[in-house]
């Protein structure tokens, strides 16, 4: 069973291959923007090393860290839209498979694609031409990846909800870019969440986004005291439960209402 | 006396097409409405970046809020009136491949006219524009600039030319559709990198990248150097004075060049055979 999904997560990983001028354009794209983001906190420090208690290495490798996982957390948005607009999603759901694990296993072809093509080669940049800090600990680095993948998963199924709406929408353009540029301010994911206003930070708090890439960052830069990495770790499980959840009842309701012009 | 009339049509042409496609958009009325909220919510991420960072830094180099956000207005304000006209421009691609390009051949109208007439993107319009509406008003006002009528002119012509500027980028990348070569990957990322660059102060940056942005991808002329010319910060000296008023000879220059590229590829035009009207 495992064994169909793996094979699907593979094609997608080959059909990716055929493209892979655009995933070229991703990486020096990512690049730049470090390259953007480095420059202006330059300007912010000036030779100082030290702003507001935080260290200019620590911003920079946090920068690093958020425009690399950005890389990896970019997801296939309109699979699901374009399914249900040609019709082809009737097709999927005859097939002896489970819809949402094939698009999971989908996205995951993605993501193995993305990290080997762009996040390897841009780490290994970011390493030596922009000092991207090593990790706090080893134990820290382990952690840190469980968190990563945890984060994925909050993403994952925060994005799940939105495509979802294609069933009742036609076109789901705006929703995913307002999604975008929710989660690419909210998140932390361009801006460190320590230089946010409290307000806003008291309120990301209690959002899923914090969950996404603030935590693991922080993790890898050892901000977080080892009695709460696990709090952290259980804070991003409960998101992820929960947008499943809602995710899982928007499906049900969307199986259900699903009405097919022929294909 | 014909050339004025010539004028005269071409002006009756473009308000007609411009009837139309507001039609096309108005037919889909909440879509397009959402759609221009979402490009107003993207554009204005990096803009929430600037204001975040300020807020807790208040300047950089010297540069503070107002300053940095009204640097940023001529990116937004430009890109708006850079889509107004061209966008038949910017989706050239489709415009060739679809067939459409055919069709535009046989008309007794001249093809420029016709590619900036044909095609209207109102959301990228609106949306880039309100941003850029918005951060003008916030701060053209506190930045302390004397809107005294030779300001004003310079503002205007400088606007025009920044958009001429990006529509030349553009069209030098649709010369290659003649050749059915594709750049749109290629261009897009040239130019919104370019653009993402233009956002902050050029001398942020480390001096390659400046005269990347002075010669090759002339982004300093949208923004830096129309914004010190109202700003005068005293690092203005790192560059030569001359630059302030070159927005809108770059624009031209850039344009006529592309333009007689663009007249040559057309002669090595042939169909791709897929026109469906």
């Amino acid at each position: 069973m495992i064994r169909m999904y793996v094979e699907i997560a593979k094609k997608v990983f080959q059909n990716n291959i055929v493209y892979r001028l655009d995933y070229f354009a991703g990486l020096i794209n990512a690049l730049i923007v470090i390259l953007v983001n480095i420059s202006i906190w330059k300007a912010i420090y000036e030779e100082e090393e030290v702003l507001g208690g935080i260290q200019f290495r620590y911003v920079i490798t946090y920068l690093i860290l958020g425009v690399l996982l950005q890389t990896i957390f970019m997801m296939d948005e309109y699979l699901i839209e374009g399914k249900v607009n040609s019709g082809l999603v009737s097709m999927d759901l005859l097939k002896p498979m489970n819809f949402k694990a094939y698009i999971l296993s989908h996205n995951i072809g993605v993501l193995m694609f993305r990290l080997i093509m762009q996040f390897t080669p841009a780490l290994i940049v970011s390493m030596f031409a922009f000092g991207l800090l090593p990790p706090f600990s080893l134990l820290y680095m382990f952690y840190f990846i469980v968190s990563v993948v945890l984060g994925y998963l909050v993403l994952y199924n925060l994005n799940f909800i939105i495509w979802m709406t294609s069933f009742w929408f036609y076109k789901t353009f705006s929703l995913v870019t307002i999604k975008d540029a929710a989660v690419t301010i909210l998140s932390g994911a361009l801006i460190p969440i320590w230089f946010l206003p409290e307000k806003l930070v008291n309120f990301i708090e209690l959002t899923p986004f914090g969950s996404i890439y603030y935590i693991p960052i922080s993790i890898y830069l050892g901000q977080v005291p080892p009695n709460d990495i696990i709090l952290s770790l259980i804070k991003q499980a409960f998101w992820i439960v929960t947008l499943f959840l809602l995710g899982h009842i928007l499906w049900k309701s969307a199986a259900k209402k699903l009405v097919v012009q022929g294909g | 006396m014909k050339l004025l009339n010539n004028t005269f049509d071409t002006i009756r042409l473009f308000a007609r097409f411009t009837k139309l496609n507001l039609k096309i958009t108005l037919e889909y009325k909440l879509d397009r409405t959402l759609t221009f909220f979402a490009i107003f919510c993207r554009e204005s991420v990096n803009v929430l970046v600037i204001y975040f960072i300020l807020k807790k830094f208040i300047s950089i180099k010297g540069w503070e809020m107002n300053e940095m956000l009204f640097l940023y207005s001529f990116l937004f304000l430009s890109y708006s009136l850079f889509v107004a006209f061209f966008t038949g421009i910017r989706e050239f691609d489709s415009v060739i491949y679809s067939g459409e390009f055919d069709r535009l051949l046989i008309r007794p109208v001249g093809l420029l006219t016709q590619i900036i007439c044909a095609r209207m993107d109102h959301c990228a319009f609106l949306g880039h524009g309100a941003v850029g509406l918005i951060l003008f008003i916030k701060t053209s006002t506190s930045v302390g600039i004397q809107w005294t009528p030779t300001n004003i002119l310079y503002y205007i012509v400088t606007l025009v030319g920044a958009a001429i500027i990006q529509a030349s980028l553009f069209m030098l990348s649709s010369c290659f559709n003649f050749w059915a070569i594709r750049t749109t990957n290629l261009r897009n990322m040239i130019f919104f990198n370019s653009r993402r660059f233009a956002g902050y102060p050029i001398s942020f940056y480390p001096a390659l990248i400046q005269n990347l942005l002075i010669y090759v991808t002339p982004f300093a002329f949208v923004s830096y150097f129309p914004a010190q010319y109202f700003l005068r910060k005293p690092e203005l000296s790192l560059f030569w004075d001359g630059f302030l008023y070159m927005t809108p000879i770059v624009g031209v220059a850039m344009f006529a060049l592309v333009y007689m590229l663009w007249k040559n590829g057309l002669k090595h035009y042939s169909s791709s055979g897929t026109s469906m009207y």
